[in-house]
């Protein structure tokens, strides 16, 4: 382990167990006399389960058993609506969907099993467009959606909504609008793709001697799963203990039940320890993956370039479930926030989550952000266009200021995102160019995004050895983000010791009060101030034994601006877009963690790259068709383009650590950045993602064979 | 069906089914540091030695590897400390489920010869084409292959 | 330790390996990555696996001695074709696309005959072979047979390879005054196959008048797509002013003769377009300098 310097922080204490492949994930672990769970899946999204056949399936030697829906407890799972049955009772609603699940002494058998069941399913109407969703005479993704728990919806709504969040005064915006010098308004489209973590969805259900059940599995949030699969499965507390164990990669992914219920309900009844571990294929065709969306935007300003008005309304196709999102409004809270980071006289916002029968959606990385974002920052360029006006000077005139209300009423004490744009405009002048090829057009377009930051909750308990060193025990796992390394300089800084003095340990759900779980951007901040109390109680004790916080402190919450600018080359004969760079300046307060800090920026950058240029999931009819990940393109490192980050630093954050979040900043803004670049470059406007070869020679054909204006 | 072949630097004599995957029979084994990813040979998380080549653990028949030299990262760990150690020094990883897989990548760039070309970085990064990290973004798994190139 | 699920096979002599094979019910493999593929998807249960990339002469590069050809046994690599020195200069558009197809790993284990037996339309070096003039040599119970690499591929992942027959190896013609390219395009990532790839190779006289063209095209058709160019080039010379309409000819018929489908490299229509422009661009660069 390096040494901790003042410096350079000590670097991630699990670096080298990684680089030599001794950690261990979920399908590591042993699991040595477990039963192995292979699914049983409909292949279409819609129908009545009419007959199963498991015969030849039970033949197969090491079979344990074939289990349909009332094999299983009849119960509803989910984060907030449980909706979503352990297995397809009667009815399926995607393709994907559970119909049967095989238990074997091997994952071979029990495979070769699993294609054996041979399942009858009576296709009913379905539903795949959440427009379409919403008509009239829709077919019923649900028969009464509203009686499920946790929902959000009333029987005077429409039956296929799974959310609606409305706020502002569309009759003011309308009117603005019609009045306003300049207006445009557009509809823009995101399809689904998957959060891209490596490593497919596991659980490992271990029967313990007292009756309860260990679970071990790709969950980013422990106690939030306990809870979730203890209320589902009508457990009582001590029931259900969830181990820690690293992900292989989340990004939003990780954090529903997934098959964690079915498993516990499996190892419950067979008193064996149960093992699903999802081939890939599985898991980029039938576990939460990000809403496809289509998004229109109104947006006016007057001649001096000062925005008038905006109408914000967004549909998201939610999949058949609900159960995959966690928030009390069921919607995205990207999409609920649209309208934060400028100043906007009169708006209006509408997000509309809608059942369909696809595989049911949940979260990825800024959930809603990359629809919305896209839709509002692409609107901005279509509107400077319109009003002749640069589209940076456009932002920088109507961008949040310190001290500015934003248009849902809360004032900030600090809003950077001019200054942000400005760094990022001043690093494009100095960066040095990057060759364009022979023959083709250049480009460059900006977009911004913003999000706030709060504390969340936590709890942490700190034992101290006699050697003066210290173990820190957390509720969370190391996701990836290198959230551990965080608590440990923030720790070793607060107790004033070297962070080679400290070590972190996640532990089981029953050995610290609870965690919401990792995401939201919540994890440094929230961990930041539980530390500080955590130090204060240390500093107060007899510094003879363990000393245990849970936070409740709260802050006012902060705001992060990330402003990006994509330099393009495109090929006009084949429309083909290469991004040259991309240049992401971030507003931040104080870095725990410069490396790791770095690494979250970057990754974030090559993650939006991808939505901007070629991830799909290529859902059609309610079938994924990018079934692996030879067809759901994820970039690889020759794809990449080159990336320059520019921080602007002495930012507001909280607590006495001063901090910030940046894991859900550089991904949301690059597709419109990519998309306004390309505007730039050839003249054509591309309003559905991702940002295709195909779809830019399209667009230029049509303008200049109907020499369309731009 | 028997097969004779060395693993880390040690001889082993099997009786396996010869279309059992590599991948499986080594995660049998206990060595768990080589992935199931993909599946499909795309994604690198399985990469593994064979002959000093880069190959897929998922995608490579046991029969095939009848008098083959095996090295897997849990070799490699042994063998290759500035491998390692460059990893490490350049944070190259996050959640580090594809970490094995560009450390046998560098491995096997160093074998091959990598490096040597006018412009390294674009030579490293088509290198890499076929090992996917969905974290990093990259830029630290390119700075430790150059580094361990270098040395 | 479990039951085999298959009897697997490695000879070491090519008349061992046809002995082995002669029930026709045999599946071979070289790599053994397509096998493996098929047989985790559950698509084949072979019975018998005929590994013959042990066969010392399927393993040989070999250069005639008045280097008017290079032979390539069916079990070369891909890895080994992008490295081998005298065939980057001799060949650098087969080099080039040996050492691009897919990644590292690929490159590793997949072969000159494996590429060819698949008869994947997708793949870049099948085309790569037919411009450049190849036959194809077989093995059987019957004896030897030689075929031109373009009539090969019969259909949609099927060869005119008899179920008893092994494919050898490759004869690739070396005449002075060729120039060949290949060019993939890939717009998404560049680790994809290509929404359409062309293999192009011109050949001139002395006198810089083209001989003999020759283009084959990925992705197109349910086959590798030949091109008739040397009809439209043949006695061209090649510094011609009118050149550049010449070619587009060639790429105009290219587009015409194509079959491409809509899949998520494109649709018909694009990948028609592109036909043209990438045709083109590939003969450009044969009669360019």
């Amino acid at each position: 382990m390096s040494q901790a310097t003042a410096e350079r922080p000590a670097s991630r204490g699990d670096a080298r167990a990684k680089a030599t492949g001794a950690t261990l994930y979920t399908a590591d672990f042993d699991h040595s006399g477990a039963l192995h769970v292979a699914v049983v899946r409909s292949d279409v999204p819609s129908g009545k389960i009419a007959s199963v056949d498991r015969s030849a399936a039970e033949a197969v030697p090491g079979v344990v058993g074939v289990l349909l829906a009332d094999d299983l407890p009849g119960v509803l799972c989910g984060r907030r609506v449980r909706d979503m049955p352990l297995i397809a009772r009667g009815v399926v609603r995607y393709a994907g969907e559970r119909v049967a699940v095989v238990v074997a002494d091997t994952r071979a058998a029990a495979e070769t099993a699993a294609s054996l069941v041979e399942v009858d399913i009576t296709e009913l109407p379905a539903v795949f467009d959440p427009v379409d969703a919403l008509d009239e005479a829709a077919p019923r993704v649900h028969e009464a959606p509203w009686s499920y728990p946790g929902a959000v919806v009333t029987e005077v709504m429409h039956p296929n909504l799974q959310s609606l969040v409305e706020a502002g005064d569309p009759d003011a915006t309308a009117k603005r609008l019609a009045e306003s010098a300049f207006s445009v308004e557009a509809t823009y489209t995101i399809p689904s793709t998957k959060q891209g973590y490596l490593e497919p969805q596991a659980w490992l259900a271990v029967p313990q001697s007292d009756g309860s059940i260990r679970l071990r599995g790709t969950t980013k949030s422990p106690y939030r799963l306990r809870e979730q699969v203890s209320t589902c499965l009508g457990l009582s507390p001590g029931e259900l203990e969830v181990e820690p164990t690293p992900l292989g990669g989340d990004f939003g992914g990780k954090g529903a039940p997934g098959d964690a219920p079915l498993c516990v309900a499996l190892a419950r009844r067979f008193r064996r320890p149960v093992r699903l571990v999802l081939r890939s294929a599985e898991d980029l065709t039938a576990t939460d993956a990000r809403h496809p969306a289509r998004v229109t935007v109104r947006i006016g300003c007057d001649p001096d370039g000062r925005l008038t008005a905006m109408s914000f309304d967004a549909v998201f196709a939610g999949g058949a479930y609900a159960s995959h999102k966690p928030g009390v409004t069921v919607n995205l809270h990207g999409a609920v926030e649209a309208a934060l980071g400028y100043k906007l006289p009169a708006w209006s916002t509408r997000s509309r989550v809608v059942y369909t029968n696809t595989v049911p959606k949940g979260h990825m990385r800024a959930p809603g952000a990359t629809a919305s974002v896209f839709a509002v920052e692409s609107a901005l360029d279509e509107l400077a266009a319109r009003a002749g006006i640069d589209p940076a000077a456009l932002r920088a005139a109507n961008l949040l200021g310190d001290g500015d209300r934003d248009a849902y009423g809360h004032s900030w004490e600090q809003a950077r995102g001019a200054q942000t744009l400005e760094a990022a405009l001043a690093a494009l002048v100095t960066s040095a160019s990057v060759p364009v090829p022979a023959g083709w057009s250049s480009g460059t377009g900006i977009a911004v995004y913003c999000r706030p930051t709060s504390a969340a909750s936590t709890s942490l308990r700190l034992i101290p050895a006699s050697d003066g060193s210290f173990v820190v025990e957390v509720p969370i796992p190391e996701t990836g983000t290198g959230n551990h390394m965080v608590v440990r300089e923030l720790l070793a800084r607060a107790l004033g010791v070297s962070a080679d003095l400290v070590e972190v340990r996640q532990v089981a759900t029953s050995q610290l009060p609870g965690d919401p779980g990792v995401g939201g951007s919540r994890v440094t901040v929230g961990m930041a101030v539980a530390v500080e109390e955590l130090a204060r109680r240390w500093a107060a004790s007899e510094h003879d034994g363990a000393v245990e916080v849970e936070s409740k402190a709260s802050y006012p919450p902060v705001l992060s601006y990330a402003a990006q600018i994509a330099r393009v080359a495109v090929d006009p004969d084949t429309g083909q877009v290469k991004v040259l760079e991309l240049l992401s300046a971030v507003d931040v307060a104080r870095v725990v963690n410069p490396v790791a800090h770095q690494l979250q920026i970057d990754g974030g950058a090559v993650m939006g790259f991808g939505s901007a240029v070629m991830e799909d999931s290529l859902e059609q009819d309610g079938l994924v068709w990018a079934a692996n990940l030879g067809e759901l393109k994820l970039p690889c490192a020759a794809d990449v383009p080159r990336l320059t980050t520019i921080l602007l630093e002495g930012g507001l954050g909280i607590g006495d650590a001063n901090v910030k979040s940046v894991g859900e900043l550089t991904n949301v803004a690059v597709p419109a950045a990519v998309a306004n670049a390309v505007a730039n470059a050839v003249g054509v406007r591309v309003r559905d993602l991702p940002v295709s070869a195909e779809k830019v020679w399209h667009a230029l054909q049509a303008s200049e064979s109907g020499k369309v204006a731009r | 069906m028997r097969l004779e072949l060395t693993l880390n630097g040690s001889p082993v004599d099997l009786d396996e089914d010869p279309t059992a995957t590599l991948l499986d029979w080594l995660r049998s084994l206990g060595l768990t540091g080589t992935k199931e990813g993909c599946g499909i040979g795309v994604c690198g998380a399985c990469t593994v030695l064979g002959d000093g080549r880069p190959i897929s653990a998922c995608l490579t028949l046991i029969g095939t590897l009848d008098g083959v030299s095996v090295l897997t990262v849990e070799g490699v760990a042994q063998s290759e400390p500035t491998l390692v150690e460059a990893f490490v020094d350049c944070e190259a990883m996050q959640c580090g489920i594809c970490t094995p897989g560009h450390v046998m990548a560098a491995a096997a760039a160093k074998l091959a010869g990598i490096g040597a070309s006018a412009d390294v970085d674009s030579e490293i990064r088509y290198w890499l084409e076929g090992n996917l990290c969905r974290c990093t973004g990259y830029e630290t798994i390119v700075a430790a292959l150059r580094s361990y190139l270098e040395r | 330790m479990s039951a085999d699920r298959a009897v697997f096979v490695s000879p070491t002599s090519l008349s061992g390996a046809l002995e082995e094979m002669a029930s026709g019910q045999a599946t071979v493999l070289a790599g053994g990555t397509s096998v493996a593929l098929l047989i985790g998807q559950r698509l084949i249960e072979p019975s018998k696996l005929v590994h013959v990339a042990r066969i010392p002469e399927l393993r040989a590069v070999h250069f005639d001695a008045s280097r008017s050809a290079v032979r390539l046994g069916a079990a070369v690599t891909l890895a080994e074709i992008a490295r081998n020195v005298e065939l980057v200069a001799a060949l650098p558009s087969l080099a080039y696309a040996a050492g691009v197809v897919g990644n590292p790993r690929v490159r590793s284990v997949a072969t000159v005959g494996g590429a060819l037996a698949h008869g994947d339309p997708r793949q870049d070096l099948p085309p790569v072979l037919i411009s450049l003039g190849t036959s194809v040599w077989l093995s059987g119970p019957g004896g030897e047979r030689s075929i031109p690499a373009a009539t090969l591929a019969t259909g949609f992942m099927e060869t005119c390879v008899a179920p008893d027959e092994l494919i050898t190896g490759v004869v690739i013609p070396l005449p002075p005054g060729q120039r060949a390219h290949y060019s993939r395009f890939t717009p998404q990532s560049v680790a994809d196959y290509p929404t359409v790839g062309v293999a192009a190779s011109v050949r001139c006289d002395s006198n810089g008048t083209i001989t003999d063209a020759k283009v084959a095209l990925a992705g197109v058709a349910s086959t590798a797509l030949t091109v008739d160019a040397a009809g439209l080039l043949a006695g061209v010379p090649a510094g011609d002013a009118d050149i550049a309409a010449r070619l587009s000819e060639v790429a105009r018929q290219a587009a015409a003769d194509a079959e491409p489908i809509d899949d998520r490299l494109g649709s018909a229509s694009y990948k028609r377009a592109m036909i043209a422009v990438w045709t083109r661009r590939a003969l450009l660069a044969c009669v360019a300098g």
